[in-house]
């Protein structure tokens, strides 16, 4: 079976052969920097300017989202959404999603709304080619976490926004989460939801309250300890606890932080590095404390494990940012504009902050949460008020937290691969 | 064909023969068990009434999840593209690895061994290879991925298991049978129709449960070329890292339940004397 | 021209089958074999640089993950082979009227998402769970005992979910075996062990070698298993790859790597295949 015969070996060559020819880098077309302006929505060639990059400076707090600026860029009636599992509210009986309806019924665009993200660099490996190509994704808008919206922006994977179509946006939105690090005036995406990288813990397991990132290395909790798969969650929250502000993290500052966890890794400190999945098994008591998101910790005591605590470390905790984006050459562009800045409509703003638990782009969404709460009371129902108490108070960091949260350090091709290194070789046993 | 039982009724045979001889069935029939401890916790759990999003303690009974499902689209959705995939790939890749077995094993002809090599080759491959380099190829020639290109990824991962399952049972297989009936004058394709399918028709059978049951479950390879698509194991693959719902048990048992029933049906209908595999051969003038 | 038809007739049929593989299988894995050889990055780009010492590279890197991989592989053979012979023979021989029935128990269960099962053994398997928290509760067992995150787990999960893989050619083997020739054997004096190892396991082989080989392949290049029932130290090959691949986006390395356990599983199954004496078994 293994004999070449002559045939076989005239085979090889022109196998070769071929390899040669095909390595004109098909996976990794080098996209040129800035091929995204000229991929702006084409409808919007009818005449609303979207050449200048910004955000409009004029205030256009007075323009609703219902009156479009004349001529109409007309929506095509279709929109691809793809987004986090558990990131939008659900009417649990009948399976559909509320705030999509009243969209589609207001606007009469139809919404594939798609689970299709679990992980933002499997998304990103997933869309990548088609980006680097120049075709279409076939999603219009997604949702990825800041540091990855900084790199598609970088890339040029990204759609810049027009923000005349953005009316919502421009008057409803909080000053702390709009113009991000990795998104100066919001070119490109829009804050969906916010949270916080800490620890979330079970106070029956641990026996102790915990309070900062090394008491996740005590060798008492051995083997019952959960960190993050995500490299830059973990990464950061560490360097945070040799003292290092990750945003000015050197290399050696990252091998130190490594080494420190590799030997607790080694010891058998950490039952797992866990993606999403560490929400079951810290619901389950699988894990005593672990790496955690605030959103997830809120929700996981309101329905499957009352006792769990979220606390930021003493020595820092990381701020996230989830951002709505449209992906270059979109198919649907103007669907995806109306959409993004029906999130910033107060009412839908609140009904998903009440559902999915975490911090809120939209201002005024925890006093509309407090009178819902004060309505459920009224009416009665005082489980429902409490939780949407408990809401109300997670849906915008406390000052507390304000003061010891960082944001992620922007890391070129050359540096994230030296972090992915080094991260690859903490995680693989 | 008979069974290898011997004529000495078990009691007349010593307690060490008895005990080995009921040994074996007792074995399958924990065997059986094992395989379908699973199977019971998924129907079982498909019943849960869980008030958060994890279905893994047993929080209540209840039947809802059976009505929930349907108006689940997020859920049937996947589980309907998973089944149109498993049933083309079945077919067109049970066809062609058959036509592939058959040519290998009874003619002789030129490039055996690359062709050889071709077919097993596939199978040491590693999925995320197999995914990543469709997805590759599909990117430059700027196909757009989604059902139909999950159906040809599975159709090609399939070929090879259905040929290496097709000519086990070929392999070995009696000439003579063919010989004889050509010698009382059949020609090629009535020996074929009449005898030589029918005799390796279990091991197409076997063949095509296998690929539908590798199509149904794949995962990896298929999360590269689905495109904008999610099909079942997609879908609940991405779901168990936030909690699984108990309607993907519902979906589970249903499937289960489908699965049974074809399946048994399609041994009633051989049972009832138009199935080759339980007769001895019968030659039809 | 029913002559020139008969020779042409294997060439067509393996047309089809063979034209399928070439297209979808071969020129992709040129592609990939071109990545291979390629450096660079997303951000800057990909170019051919015939670097060949990315694959020594990977081979230095992830040597432990590769013996890992390799030896879970051919536990859970063994392991498959071992559970699966006497089901399979039981079923073949001791099947009589009942034999399909029989093979459809077996086999139903995988008729469910392999996902949807695994999810159930961690469930089954959980530190707290019906099992293990019954066990620990009557003092069976130490309260800090776990499965689940260890090898045993991972190495559990991987030979149930590829039972079948195994029995499944095995019984085609043993049920055509025909069974006059084991009653010969005893007539003429052999004993049942005998007669069994003499005639019915070589006979068995082909099935032997195609379960064999339908087990460990796609055990080595799991990576579901190790990730849901696993922990870091039982991390396989297919869970760096992945990860390479899809996370870290290093598809130089990903695809060298990847082309590394191809040509190690290659180079076992031949290993495996001569000492099998296969030729006898794969030529018809």
């Amino acid at each position: 079976m293994l004999e070449l015969s002559t045939r076989a070996r005239g085979l090889a060559a022109i196998a070769v052969s071929l390899v040669v020819v095909t390595g004109c880098g098909i996976a990794g077309q080098s996209p040129s920097p800035a091929p995204t302006p000229a991929a702006s929505p084409t409808p919007a060639a009818t005449g609303t300017d979207t050449a200048s990059s910004g955000p409009t400076a004029t205030p256009t707090a007075a323009v609703t989202p219902t009156s479009e600026p004349t001529p109409v860029p007309t929506p095509a009636g279709q929109l691809d959404f793809a987004n986090w599992p558990l990131y939008i509210d659900i009417d649990e009986e009948s399976g559909g999603y509320p705030t999509l309806d009243q969209f589609t019924a207001e606007s009469g665009i139809n919404v594939n709304y798609v689970e299709a993200i679990n992980d933002n660099e499997e998304f990103f490996g997933r869309i990548q080619p088609d980006l680097a190509a120049g075709h279409s994704t076939g999603w219009d808008i997604i949702v990825m976490t800041d540091w990855m919206i900084e790199r598609m922006i970088r890339l040029g994977y990204l759609q810049e926004l027009d923000h005349s179509m953005l009316g919502n946006f421009e008057s409803n939105a909080q000053p702390y989460f709009a113009n991000g690090w990795f998104d100066p005036g919001n070119v490109y995406s829009l804050p969906w939801q916010s949270g916080i990288v800490g620890i979330g813990y079970n106070p029956t397991l641990t026996g102790r309250e915990i309070t900062t990132f090394d008491d996740l290395l005590d060798p008492e909790f051995a083997g019952r300890v959960g960190m993050f798969s995500e490299m830059r969650d973990t990464m950061s929250l560490a360097l945070l606890s040799i003292g290092v502000v990750p945003e000015e993290a050197t290399i050696a500052d990252v091998q130190a932080a490594q080494a420190k966890l590799l030997e607790a890794a080694q010891r058998g400190q950490f039952r797992a590095f866990y993606g999403n999945d560490y929400y079951d098994a810290l619901a389950a008591g699988d894990v005593a404390l672990t790496i955690a998101w605030s959103g997830d910790v809120s929700q996981m005591k309101l329905y499957d494990n009352p006792d769990v605590e979220f606390v930021v470390p003493e020595t820092g905790g990381m701020l996230f940012v989830d951002n709505m984006a449209i992906p270059a050459n979109a198919e649907h562009p103007i669907d995806a504009h109306m959409m993004m800045d029906f999130w910033y409509d107060l009412q839908s703003a609140t009904t998903l902050t009440e559902y999915i638990g975490y911090f809120s782009p939209v201002n005024g969404v925890r006093d509309l949460v407090l009178q819902h709460a004060q309505e459920a009371r009224d009416d009665g129902d005082s489980e429902w008020a409490d939780a949407l108490e408990v809401i109300a108070e997670t849906s915008y960091p406390s000052a507390d937290q304000l003061d010891n949260i960082y944001t992620y350090k922007i890391l070129g091709e050359e540096e994230e691969r030296q972090w992915n290194d080094l991260f690859n070789a903490l995680i693989s046993g | 064909m008979t069974t290898g039982r011997s004529e000495v009724p078990l009691r007349r045979l010593p307690v060490a023969q008895r005990v080995s001889r009921a040994l074996l069935p007792i074995y399958t029939a924990l065997v059986v068990m094992y395989l379908f401890l699973p199977i019971a916790v998924m129907i079982a759990f498909s019943f849960n009434d869980p008030r958060g999003r994890q279905n893994i303690t047993w929080q209540g009974f209840t039947m809802e999840n059976y009505l929930d499902v349907w108006s689940r689209p997020d859920i049937t959705g996947p589980m309907l593209s998973s089944l149109i995939v498993a049933f083309v790939a079945t077919g067109v890749a049970t066809a062609l690895g058959t036509l592939i077995g058959l040519a290998l094993t009874r003619y002789e002809f030129r490039g055996q061994g690359p062709l050889n090599l071709l077919i097993y080759v596939p199978m040491a491959t590693p999925e995320v290879i197999l995914g990543a380099s469709l997805l590759a190829m599909w990117v430059t020639v700027g196909v757009q991925r989604g059902l139909e290109t999950i159906i040809i990824a599975h159709v090609m991962f399939n070929i090879s298991f259905v040929v290496v399952t097709v000519r086990a049972r070929i392999a070995g297989f009696n000439r003579s049978l063919e010989e004889a009936a050509m010698d009382l004058g059949a020609d090629e394709w009535t020996t074929f129709r009449k005898i030589t399918f029918p005799l390796i028709f279990p091991g197409i059978m076997a063949a095509a449960l296998l690929a539908f049951a590798l199509s149904i479950d794949d995962y990896v390879i298929t999360s590269f070329v689905a495109g904008q698509t999610v099909t079942f194991p997609l879908w609940v693959y991405g779901a168990s890292r936030f909690g699984v719902p108990p309607e993907v048990n519902v979906l589970g048992t249903l499937i289960f339940v489908v699965a049974f029933g074809f399946i048994a049906l399609q041994i009633l209908w051989s049972r009832r004397g138009r199935g080759p595999a339980t007769r001895p051969i019968e030659v039809e003038s | 021209m029913a002559r020139r038809l008969r020779r042409l007739t294997p060439y067509l049929f393996l047309l089809p089958g063979g034209l399928w593989l070439f297209i979808f299988f071969v020129l992709p894995m040129l592609v990939m074999a071109s990545v291979s050889l390629q450096e660079g990055s997303l951000g800057e780009g990909f170019r051919l640089t015939w670097n060949f010492g990315v694959y020594a590279e990977v081979i230095n890197d992830w040597s432990p993950q590769f013996i890992r991989s390799v030896l879970y592989a051919l536990i859970v053979t063994g392991l498959t082979l071992a559970i699966g012979f006497p089901i399979a023979y039981t079923i073949a021989f001791r099947g009589g009227r009942a034999k399909n029935i029989l093979l459809l128990l077996v086999i139903l269960p995988f008729f469910t998402a392999f996902i949807i099962r695994t999810l159930a053994w961690k469930l089954i398997l959980a530190d707290n769970g019906f099992v293990l928290g019954a066990a620990k509760d009557m003092g069976l067992l130490a309260p800090n005992f776990q499965v689940l995150a260890t090898p045993l787990a991972v190495v559990s999960g991987l030979t149930y979910n590829f039972l079948p893989f195994m029995i499944l050619p095995l019984y085609v083997a043993l049920e055509k075996i025909d069974p006059h020739l084991v009653e010969a054997a005893t007539d003429l004096y052999a004993s049942r062990t005998q007669a069994f190892l003499r005639v019915t396991l070589p006979l068995a082989m082909p099935g032997v070698f195609a379960g064999s080989l339908l087990v460990f392949i796609p055990t080595v290049g799991d990576f579901i298993n190790a990730a849901i029932l696993g922990s870091r130290d039982t991390t396989m090959i297919g869970n760096i790859i992945q990860r390479l691949f899809l996370n870290t986006n290093a598809y130089p390395e990903a695809s060298a790597l990847g082309f590394v356990l191809m040509a190690a599983v290659l180079v076992l199954v031949a290993i495996y295949a001569r000492a099998v004496g296969a030729r006898e078994l794969t030529v018809g």
